[in-house]
This record gives structure tokens, sequence and C-alpha cells, in this order.
């Protein structure tokens, strides 16, 4: 138990790296590649809607962004995607940014349905902007140089490091001065900037690191299947899944999102090969989706750390009753007693 | 030596509408100041003035003689009085030692948190034990003490405390009051503090002042205070305007 406490992360990393080489079939790559994929972009949206408590519904709107730039950059100026990618994804982030300037004015629903007004706007002039996009038939790419056979394990590789880049950046976040003033915001906004957190700067700049990663899954997804519509790019499903996987997983946690995407994507798989891409599995996911939240709104996670966490808490709260009266003589019996039924 | 100095301060939320009229108030280094009085005599909006989430239309406001009336919330914790607000302060749904590290958060250097911190939990120990908890699931007393603990994170050099026992169960709040009293004895704090309970707030108070429609009535040292009929009168519906 205390070796697995320890050394989970560099088994999963070791796990993660022979994957490929023991499923050789491209099928097992491209799914392990999806998995990783939406991994990464819901450990990104988690850092704006996990931390900051900002639930935004339309981050499709950079996945689509990024990936038509990418897409826009390998066939007009011949640049390897792989390398472009992570460059473009920066202007998709100031975009992000930029556009976050306007509509974080708003918050709860409102947002929200901002965000989803946003992503309309993208497809709309993704539709309509022919000369460049070549409008709903959509836009080609060159195909990788390497062999078809191997053509999914780069990719699969390319993604998973970039996944641990996003959960490096997002455990650097969360345990930073920044990061505390984005949970404060999310606790209550208005006592975070009573004690001098810059909300209005934190909140942009959060949609901004949040957007960059979705639209490097972008870019990277266009390189991946080499077609690209603006049916598929600026999907609001995309973005949905993103915001599942974080929920299922543990909203607001390191992992939860990792574990969210492990779970979800290829269940998504297993419904898609049973059913058929119908709209049963529309029915599907959003039918799980009110299962989380009614049952566990909280996450996978949290539900179990939690559940630890009470079975030892009677015991944390008659200690904290027992060094209060250590300060003071007043008689904390009768405290200890209120504490220990509150957590019942 | 006196540390702070209200001189004449008028200040209200409305245009026109004054809550404060022409409020005199001082207090000297490490004293326990108590302002007592009935609801609407604007005991919050003294502190709410003097912490600058108030900007006062006339008179002064002087902290160590400079002048901080009207200066920008932030600016007057840096000058280094601290406001604890009436009610929960506190974040719930972070832990106890996110709390702590909230109170300073317009500190930039790491260092320095975690060293100011350790003194706090010297102070509480409580806190330490229970630093991974969430504040949400202490108790009201706990919490008052959370946010005194959290306020003492900026170093202040006063406190303002606005009315600490409110909705604490009686032995709560006597274990809040035992703080505030250790705060002046054992760190030399200088406090002000507004308090609805006016018996137990004189009781650990130095000096005390009896507001009543946004002016101070009465002064004195607050166990005088505790004995006049005239205070006892003025919470029976009284009035002290004769």
């Amino acid at each position: 138990m205390e070796f697995l406490r320890r050394w989970w992360k560099l088994i999963a990393l070791l796990i993660l790296l022979a994957f490929p080489w023991v499923y050789r079939e491209p099928y097992y790559h491209s799914l392990g590649f999806f998995v990783l994929l939406y991994a990464m972009m819901a450990t990104s949206w988690n850092i704006m809607g996990g931390y900051t408590g900002y639930k935004s519904l339309g981050h499709s709107a950079f996945y689509g962004l990024g990936a038509y730039l990418v897409a826009i950059a390998a066939n007009k100026l011949g640049w390897n995607p792989l390398i472009s990618a992570p460059f473009l994804a920066i202007i998709v982030a100031l975009v992000a940014v930029l556009l976050g300037w306007i509509m974080l004015r708003t918050s709860g629903s409102a947002f929200v349905i901002a965000t989803i007004a946003m992503l309309l706007i993208f497809r709309i002039t993704a539709l309509n902007l022919r000369e460049i996009t070549k409008g709903a038939p959509g836009l080609s790419q060159p195909l990788p140089p390497w062999s078809p056979e191997f053509s999914r394990m780069p990719f699969y590789y390319y993604i998973l490091f970039w996944l641990i880049v996003a959960l490096f950046v997002s455990w650097y976040i969360r345990r930073s001065r920044f990061g505390l003033g984005l949970v404060a915001m999310r606790d209550d906004e208005g006592k975070a900037e009573m004690v001098g957190v810059n909300t209005t700067l934190y909140k942009i700049l959060a949609f901004g690191v949040s957007a960059y990663f979705v639209a490097l899954g972008g870019g990277v997804w266009s390189y991946f299947t080499s077609h690209i519509s603006p049916i598929y790019a600026f999907d609001i499903l995309v973005g949905v899944d993103m915001i599942l996987m974080t929920m299922l997983g543990g909203l607001g946690t390191l992992w939860g999102p990792v574990l969210g995407a492990f779970i979800l994507v290829p269940a998504r798989d297993l419904i898609l090969f049973k059913f058929g891409s119908t709209s049963i599995y529309l029915a599907i996911t959003g039918g799980l989706m009110m299962l989380v939240i009614i049952f566990m709104p909280k996450g996978f996670l949290t539900t179990i750390t939690d559940w630890v966490e009470n079975r030892h808490a009677p015991r944390a709260a008659h200690q904290g009753a027992r060094s209060m009266a250590d300060i003071y003589d007043s008689s904390s019996e009768k405290k200890q007693g209120e504490d220990e039924s509150s957590h019942e | 030596m006196m540390i702070l100095e209200i001189k004449n301060v008028v200040a209200g939320y409305l245009p026109d509408v004054n809550v404060l009229q022409g409020i005199n108030i001082h207090v000297s280094q490490g004293e326990l100041v108590c302002m007592i009085g009935p609801n609407g005599a604007g005991k919050s909006t003294v502190l709410r003035a003097i912490s600058g989430i108030l900007k006062p239309s006339q008179g002064e406001i002087l902290f160590g003689g400079k002048s901080i009336g009207g200066l920008r919330p932030d600016l007057v914790l840096r000058q280094g009085i601290a406001h604890v607000p009436q009610g929960h302060s506190s974040f719930p749904e972070m832990t106890v030692k996110e709390n702590m590290l909230m109170g300073a958060y317009v500190l930039n250097n790491r260092a320095e948190r975690e060293r100011r911190m350790d003194k706090v939990y010297e102070m509480f120990p409580f806190l330490k034990e229970r630093k991974n908890e969430k504040a949400g699931n202490f108790s009201g007393g706990q919490q008052k003490i959370l946010e005194v603990g959290r306020a003492l994170m900026l170093e202040p050099k006063m406190i303002l405390l606005d009315e600490p026992s409110l909705g604490l169960a009686p032995i709560t709040a006597k274990q809040v009051f035992e703080t505030i009293k250790s705060l002046k004895n054992e760190m030399g704090m200088t406090v002000l503090m507004v308090e609805q309970n006016a018996k137990s707030g004189l009781a650990i108070a130095d000096r005390a002042y009896v507001l009543e429609l946004g002016v101070e009535r009465l002064e004195g040292p607050a166990q005088t205070l505790l004995s006049d009929p005239r205070v006892a009168e003025l919470y029976l519906g009284g009035t002290l305007k004769s």
C-alpha cells in the first residue's frame, strides 16, 4: 500500500508508455490517443471550471480555433502541425483572454450562456468564411510523413507528453498564490476581493490558460484526423465531454479530470460500438451527466476522499475540542458533544 | 500614545443620509476599546470608515499621525489595520491553512507567509492541528478565532472587530472574548471592537464609547460605564439626548 502510494504516478506513467507496444492494433493506439487528449483538455478546463468556478460550456470554440489555425498553417505555410500547435495555441489563449475580458463581466448561468453564444459565433463564422475555412465541406491537410502502420503511435506519445505538461501546470497553479486566489474566488468572489485578490485579472488569466491546452488539443486532433469541418471542430459536445469528465472524476481536483477521461472515453467508444453513431449516444451522455450531478455532485475523487476523511473526522473534532480546552479553562465538554453531532 | 484618532467624521451610505454625524473617537497604543450602543447608532459604520470601505464626507481619520480617511481598503490594510467583519468572513470551502494564507494574500513572499502562519499557530494550536480541515466544518466560535488568526497574518498594528460574539452560543462567545483579551495582554495588540453584548464587551475592554445616532454620547473607563445607570437606560429604550 505504502509502495503504491509513493510510486503510483511512476507506475501509471510506465504503463502508459508500454501500452502501445502491448496493444499493437491501431484501434488501441487511437483509443489511447483520445483518452490522453481528453484527459489533457479536461485538466485544462478544470483550471477555469474547477478551480475558479466559472463553468464554460463553450471551450469547443478554442478546440476548433486551434484545429483551424494548425490546419491553415500546415496548408498555406507548410508548418508541421506537431511543431506549430503549441505556438499557435498561444494565439488562441490570447484570443481567449480578449474574449474573457468581455465575457467575465458576467458570472453564474449568464457566463455559461455567454460561452455558448461565443461557440456558436465561432461555428457560424467558420461555416461562412469560405475563403479561409472552405466552409461546411471542411479542410484537409497533408498526412503525416511516417508509415500508416505506426501513424497513431507518435500522436499517442506526443499527447502523453503534453498531458504531463498540463498536469504540471494545473498542479503548479493550484499550489501557487495565483491558484489560491482562484479557489478563494470560487468560494466567495466578494471576500476574495476584500483580502486583496485581483479578481478581474485572475479570472481572465485563468480563462486564457484553460483555453491553451484545449487549443493545443484541437490542433493535434486536426492533424490526427487530417480532415476537419466546422460541425466537428466547433462541436459543443467536445466541451460538454470535458465538463462531464471533470465532474465525474472530481471537479477542482488535480487528478479528477484525468480519471474522468480514462473512464468516459473508453465507455463512449463502447457505446458507439454497440449502438452506432446515433442519438442514443447523446441520450446516454446526457443521462450520465444527470446521474453524476444527482448522485455524485463532487465526483469520484472528492466523494472518496470525503468518505475517508469523514471516517476520521469525529476523532479530529475531538482533538480540536480538547485543544480549545487547553487554551481556555471553560467547559468545552459540551462543545465537544456539539462538534461530534454536527459531523453525523 | 494615541494611535488612532477620528475627528468630527461625517459619513453615510447614501448621499445626504449620514449615519455618522461628526463623531470623535481615539484609541491609544495597546488599548482595548469597545463601542456599544443601540442598533443604528453607527458602530459598524465607524469601523467601515476606518478600513476604507466607506469614504467619510467630512472630518479626519488619523492613524499613527497619518491621514487615512478615504484611502482604498487594501491600502489601509497595508498601513497595518486589519478588519474582522461581522458574521462569517472565512472561506468555508477552503482549508484552515488556505484561509490563513488568504489573510496575508497581499504579501508576495512565500517564506514570510509561512513564518507568520507558524506564529499564529503557536497562539492557537487547534488551528494547526486541524489545518487541513475545511473552515466550513468549524463551529461558529472556532471560525471566529480562525478569522482573528487570519487577521493576525498581516501582523497588523491594530485590529478592528465587528461584533465578534454575533450568533455564538454563550460558552463559545466567552471563549472568543478570552481570545480577544489575550490579543491585548499577550501580544500588546491595539483593538477597537464593536459589541452588541454590552456587558461582555465592557468586561474585557479598557475604555469604551457609547454611541447613539451617529455621535459618541458617553466615553470613559469600561468599568465605570458598566455601572453607569444611563447605559442601562439607553438599552431599555431611553435616550441620552437630554
